[in-house]
C-alpha cells in the first residue's frame, strides 16, 4: 500500500473518531464532571490530527509513529469516557473490546465482521433495556457506530503493523533459507547447548548420502567417524567456551560408513530468541587428492634436484639462498642450514658483494638465462654457471635457479688435446722440415765428397761455396722453426700482428707440402693487433692453410689469404680453388673427430680446435664451400679498442 | 758408347754434383729441373737410367714415374727414385708406382754408385771400383 493511501486513511479514520468522541462528550446529556477539561480534551484531539495531516507521509508507514499514536488516542477516548457519565461502564467494556480484538485479529475483514457483530449486538442489548427509546437515545445510538469506527481504526493500524513487521521477517527468512539451501557448503544447525541436528541443508544430504529427517535431532557426535568421536568432544567443548572455531582434521562418516574429510568452520548464531551453532564443511577429498599429487610431484622433483650431480643452487632476487641440493652440500662439506639465507657470493665465494660476471645477476636484471665460465681462486676450479629465471603468474621474478658445472678437468682434458693436436701439427711439420733440410745436407756431403777428390784448388773453391750455401739454407730453416716454436710454446696473452702469423704459418706449412705448385695470392690489409696467445693463433692458421694445401690436388692450385678491418673486427679469409666440402659434411667439419682423411692421415681434431680457440677470443669462423670450386674460411675477431 | 743418364732434381747442387761424379766414371749425363722437363728429354732421346726426386714443382717425381713406366717405350727404363721423403709409404709407394730403387736424402757418393750400377747390371768388381 502506498504511503499517500495510508495516511489518507488513518486521516480519515480519526476525523470520524474525533468527531463521533467530541458529540458523545459534548451531547451526551450526562452529567460533565469537569466541561472545561472536556473542551480541552476535545480541542487537543482536534489538533492533533489537524498537526498529523503536517507530517510527511513516509512517516505514516513508521512504527515509532504507529505505537504513540494508538497510545494517545486510546489515552484521549478513555478520559473522554471518563468525564462524561452517559459512557457508562458498559462502553468502557465495549471499548476494550474492541481493542482487545483489533489487537488480536490478523485478518482485517474479519475484523470488520466482528466489529459489525459487536455493534449489532450492542444495539439489540440497548434495545433490550429499552434504552433506545427513551429520550436521550440519541447519544446511545450514536454508540452503535462508534463502536464500528473504532474497530476499523485500532483493526487498520494493528493490521498495518502486523503486516509491515511480518513483511520484513518473510523476507529475511527466505533470503536466509535460499542461501542455507544452495550454498555450495554443507550446513548444519546444532541446537545450543545439546548439539543435537535442528537443520541441515542439501549440501550435507549429498556429501553424507543422509536424508534430512534421519539426520534431525541426532547429536552431532554421532556424524564423526568411530575413532575420532572423542577428538570431536575435545573440538567441541572448546568450541562451546569460545562460541565458534575451526578444524580441518575431522572426518565425517557417510551413510554407508565411509568417512568423508572435511573442513569445518563452526559459529554459535542467534535465530529470533533461540541460540544455534552454525556448522559449515567443505568436502576436502578432491583437496586432499590434490594435495597428495602436488605432495607426490613434490617429492619427485626433490629426487631430482638432489639426484643431480651438478650443484644447483635456487636464488631470491636479493641473493639469498633459497635452496640448494645435495650436490652443493656435499662439495662445500657444510650443513643446509649454514647456507640458507645467506648471501650466495658470501656463502660460495667468501666475497662481500655479487661476483663480477655472475650470470645471476645478468637474470636478475634482465630475467633472462644466463651463462659464464667463473674461475675461483680459492680451489682452483673453473666453474660454468648457468643461470635461468623462475617467474611468477605475473611474470615477476620470484627466484633464479643457479647450476654450477665444475669444467676444471674437462677443461684440463680440452687443454690437453689441443696440445696433442699441436705435437700432432709438429709432427708433420718435422717431416717437412726435415725434407727441407735434407735436401741441402745431401748437397754439403756431396760436394763435400767432391771437393776431397778434387785438385783444381778453383774448382775447389766454387765447391766449398755451393757447401756453405747449403748450410746457410740449413741455417735459415733452422732459424724460422725456432720463432715458430717459440710463437707455440708462448702461453701468455699478447698484441698478435695477424699478418705477421699468417706469414709465418704459411712458411711453416710449405715446408711440409713443398713441391706442389700452389700459388699463393696474399692481400694483406695494414689490421690492427689483436690480444690472444700467439702459438693459438698460428694453430688456427696453420691448421686451415694446412687444409687448403690438402684440398688442392694437382695443377693450377690458389692459395688466397686475405686480411682486412671491418669496423670492429678484423677479418681473415684463407680460400682454395680445391676439391671442396660435401654439402652434407659442413655441418658436421667443427665437430671433434669428424674426418674424411684415411686412418692415420688425420685425427679429425683440426678443425675443431680452430673453432674452439675462435670462440675462445670470442670470434665467428664460417665456411663456405662449393665441391671443385673450393673451400673459404672466414675468421673474424673483435677488436677491443679500450683493452691495453 | 756410354750409357745415358737422366737426373731429375729441382735442387741444383744436387744435380750438380751427382753429374760431376757420373761424368768422372764415364756415363754421359742429361739434367732436368723439373717434371716436365725431365719428360721433355725422355721424349727426345733415349736414356738408360733414370734418377728422379720426387717433391718438385710443376710435375712431381710420383707424375714422372708413372708416366714413364706406363709408356711401352720407356717402360724398361730402370728409375731410381732418390728423396728427402723417408717415410715407409712412401717408399712402398714409389715401389707400386714401378721405381726400381729407393734411395732417401742424404745419401754418400758409395751409396748412389751402388744403386746405379746394381740398376746398370754392372758387375761388382766394377762396383768396387
Amino acid at each position: 500500500m502506498e504511503h499517500q493511501d495510508k495516511k489518507r486513511i488513518i486521516l480519515t479514520l480519526r476525523w470520524t473518531a474525533i468527531i463521533v468522541t467530541s458529540y458523545l462528550i459534548l451531547f451526551g446529556k450526562g452529567r460533565v464532571i469537569d466541561l472545561y477539561s472536556s473542551y480541552v480534551l476535545i480541542i487537543v484531539y482536534l489538533l492533533s490530527n489537524v498537526l498529523l495531516t503536517f507530517f510527511p507521509k513516509t512517516w505514516f508507514s513508521n512504527l515509532k509513529l504507529f505505537y504513540p499514536l494508538v497510545l494517545f488516542d486510546t489515552g484521549i477516548v478513555s478520559f473522554g469516557m471518563y468525564l462524561s457519565e452517559k459512557m457508562a461502564t458498559d462502553f468502557y467494556i465495549v471499548f476494550f473490546l474492541i481493542i482487545i480484538f483489533a489487537s488480536v485479529s490478523r485478518n482485517f475483514k474479519l475484523l470488520m465482521v466482528i466489529g459489525g457483530i459487536t455493534a449489532l449486538l450492542y444495539g439489540v442489548l440497548l434495545y433490550t433495556w429499552g434504552l433506545l427509546t427513551k429520550e436521550e437515545s440519541g447519544s446511545y445510538t450514536l454508540r452503535i457506530p462508534f463502536i464500528f469506527i473504532m474497530t476499523a481504526f485500532y483493526g487498520y493500524i494493528v493490521q498495518t503493523l502486523t503486516k509491515e513487521k511480518r513483511k520484513e521477517l518473510t523476507i529475511s527468512e527466505d533470503k536466509y533459507r535460499n542461501l542455507f539451501e544452495n550454498a555450495n557448503d554443507g550446513i548444519i544447525l546444532l541446537r545450543d547447548p545439546q548439539l543435537q541436528v535442528a537443520d541441515v541443508n542439501r549440501e550435507v544430504e549429498k556429501a553424507i548420502h543422509y536424508k534430512k529427517v534421519e539426520l534431525l535431532q541426532k547429536e552431532i557426535f554421532d556424524l564423526f567417524i568411530p575413532e575420532e568421536v572423542e577428538k570431536a568432544r575435545d573440538f567441541f567443548k572448546e568450541v562451546v567456551e569460545k562460541g565458534e572455531g575451526r578444524v580441518d582434521y575431522l572426518s565425517l562418516t557417510k551413510k554407508d560408513g565411509f568417512p568423508l574429510e572435511v573442513d569445518f568452520s563452526i559459529k554459535r548464531i542467534d535465530l529470533g530468541d533461540e541460540s544455534f551453532y552454525q556448522m559449515i564443511f567443505r568436502d576436502l577429498t578432491e583437496q586432499r587428492k590434490l594435495e597428495k599429487k602436488i605432495r607426490q610431484s613434490k617429492r619427485n622433483l626433490e629426487a631430482i634436484f638432489d639426484g643431480i650431480r651438478d650443484q644447483l643452487s635456487i636464488q631470491a632476487p636479493d641473493y639469498r639462498i633459497l635452496r640448494v641440493n645435495r650436490a652443493v652440500i656435499e662439495h662445500y662439506q657444510t650443513v643446509f642450514e649454514k647456507l640458507i639465507d645467506r648471501k650466495c657470493y658470501e656463502a660460495y665465494f667468501l666475497r662481500s658483494e655479487p661476483c663480477e660476471g655472475c650470470p645471476v645477476s645478468v637474470t636478475i636484471e634482465t630475467k633472462q638465462p644466463a651463462s659464464s665460465t667463473m674461475k675461483r681462486s680459492e680451489d682452483n676450479t673453473t666453474l660454468q654457471v648457468f643461470s635461468y629465471p623462475i617467474l611468477g603468474e605475473k611474470g615477476k621474478l620470484l627466484s633464479a635457479i643457479e647450476y654450477t658445472k665444475d669444467i676444471t678437468e674437462q677443461q684440463r682434458l680440452q687443454e690437453q688435446l689441443i696440445q696433442s693436436e699441436k705435437l700432432a701439427g709438429i709432427g708433420i711439420l718435422a717431416s717437412g722440415v726435415a725434407h727441407e733440410i735434407n735436401n741441402p745436407l745431401s748437397g754439403i756431403i756431396g760436394m763435400a765428397e767432391i771437393a776431397l777428390e778434387e785438385e783444381d784448388l778453383a774448382k775447389k773453391e766454387t765447391y766449398l761455396k755451393d757447401i756453405l750455401n747449403c748450410a746457410q739454407r740449413i741455417s735459415g730453416i733452422v732459424t724460422g722453426l725456432r720463432s715458430y716454436s717459440r710463437a707455440a710454446k708462448k702461453e701468455e696473452l699478447s698484441l698478435v700482428d695477424l699478418n705477421g702469423v699468417l706469414e709465418e704459418s704459411l712458411k711453416m706449412v710449405q715446408l711440409a707440402v713443398k713441391g706442389s705448385s700452389v700459388e699463393v695470392i696474399k692481400e694483406f690489409q695494414s689490421i690492427e693487433k689483436i690480444r690472444a696467445n700467439m702459438g693459438e693463433i698460428q694453430q688456427v692458421f696453420t691448421n686451415l692453410i694446412t687444409n687448403a694445401f690438402q684440398a688442392i690436388d694437382g695443377k693450377g692450385g690458389k692459395l688466397g689469404l686475405s686480411t682486412r678491418l671491418i669496423e670492429d673486427w678484423v677479418e681473415v679469409k684463407v680460400s682454395d680453388n680445391g676439391k671442396g666440402i660435401p654439402h652434407k659434411y659442413l655441418n658436421h667439419i667443427f665437430d671433434p673427430f669428424f674426418t674424411t682423411k684415411n686412418p692415420g692421415e688425420g685425427t679429425g681434431l683440426g678443425l675443431n680446435i680452430v673453432y674452439r680457440i675462435v670462440t675462445k677470443y670470442e670470434g665467428t669462423i664460417d665456411v663456405e664451400s662449393r665441391e671443385q670450386i673450393g673451400t673459404t674460411f672466414t675468421i673474424k675477431f673483435p677488436i677491443r679498442r679500450t683493452e691495453t | 758408347m756410354s750409357k745415358k743418364i737422366l737426373i731429375v732434381d729441382d735442387e741444383e747442387v744436387i744435380r750438380k754434383f751427382i753429374k760431376i761424379h757420373l761424368v768422372k766414371l764415364g756415363y754421359e749425363v742429361t739434367e732436368a729441373a723439373d717434371g716436365e722437363q725431365a719428360m721433355e728429354q725422355l721424349g727426345k732421346d733415349d736414356f738408360d737410367l733414370l734418377i728422379c726426386d720426387i717433391l718438385m714443382p710443376k710435375k712431381d717425381g710420383w707424375e714422372v714415374i708413372r708416366e714413364v713406366k706406363s709408356n711401352p717405350r720407356t717402360k724398361a727404363i730402370p728409375v731410381i727414385v732418390l728423396t728427402a721423403k723417408n717415410e715407409d709409404s712412401d717408399m712402398f709407394k714409389g715401389y707400386n708406382l714401378g721405381a726400381n730403387y729407393y734411395m732417401t736424402k742424404p745419401f754418400t757418393k758409395a751409396q748412389l754408385i751402388y744403386g746405379l750400377k746394381l740398376m746398370l747390371g754392372e758387375t761388382s768388381e766394377e762396383i768396387r771400383a
